[in-house]
């Protein structure tokens, strides 16, 4: 199954070097979106069919946390696969994060690094297709 | 100046460089690095336990190189984009050296980076980092600085 994935980071540099990482990575690749904040990114999820969300926490008008716990209110969306994808280093806060069921990367990071959580959070049947 | 918050933060920057721009400091600063030409600065402000602001200078062609390693592409990107990568290896930066000087269960909250110019105040811990013909100067501001966003 092709992962149609969205990235979700207020830097365009950053969403690219996702992406690219992402291309390297050999996982089957669908559609790839981006959003620039957590509002677009709702936007983005109304439309389109997503199985992963890549999120940073720090952006403007909606960050990474109000999103997830957007998401997470909602039935549609409550079950969606997210990553963080930050610099944040509390770990109080990344246990919060945790909790609500999101797996996490932290800045600055290896595209194995980013590779190995992506198939953690997405699970088996991929893992075999990426060749994990 | 304190030893420990300079440590903390050459730590961050050699490893985000590394990381993410794909550059590899040199021993020392040498003299050519050192009289390198500024090309930009880009700050980002925190708040939490303590408040504050990180400041990066860049020197002698690192700024389009960063950016084009970040990227994978041979030419320099726009001045835009150029910034933009600065702007989130600043923020990458900030986002290391705080849990490792005020422990990882603190939480401190990052603004979005931005250009900025120089401020008048002595730095908690200052670093430079050479890079090829150029470097990259790190100061790390401890206090109510300016309003973030």
């Amino acid at each position: 199954m092709a992962l149609n994935i969205l990235v979700v980071d207020d830097s365009s540099v950053m969403r690219t070097m996702i992406i690219k990482t992402l291309r390297m990575s050999k996982l089957p690749l669908g559609e790839v979106h981006e959003a620039t904040n957590g509002q677009e990114a709702l936007t983005v999820l109304d439309g389109n069919w997503i199985d992963l969300a890549l999120v940073d926490i720090n952006m403007p008008v909606m960050d990474g946390e109000e999103m997830l716990n957007s998401l997470r209110q909602n039935p549609a969306t409550a079950d969606l696969p997210i990553i963080i994808v930050s610099t944040e280093g509390s770990e109080t806060r990344k246990e919060r994060l945790a909790q609500k069921k999101a797996g996490f990367v932290h800045k600055p990071f290896t595209p194995e690094t980013l590779r190995f959580a992506i198939l953690r959070t997405i699970g088996g049947s991929n893992e075999q297709e990426a060749g994990g | 100046m304190s030893k420990k918050l300079a440590a903390e933060l050459l730590k961050a920057a050699t490893l985000t460089f590394e990381e993410m721009g794909f550059l590899l400091p040199t021993a020392e600063v040498d003299e050519e690095q050192r009289n390198a030409q500024a090309e930009a600065a880009v700050s980002v402000d925190f708040r939490g336990p303590f408040s504050g602001k990180l400041l990066m200078r860049v020197y002698g062609g690192l700024l389009p190189i960063l950016a084009a390693n970040m990227l994978g592409e041979e030419d320099a990107p726009p001045k835009s984009l150029q910034y933009d990568a600065l702007g989130e290896i600043a923020n990458v930066i900030c986002g290391n050296v705080l849990p490792g000087i005020a422990g990882s269960k603190e939480f401190f909250h990052v603004s979005a980076p931005r250009m900025t110019e120089n401020i008048d105040l002595p730095p908690a811990a200052e670093v430079q980092v050479g890079f090829g013909l150029g470097r990259a100067d790190l100061l790390l501001f401890i206090g109510d600085l300016a309003p973030m966003e």
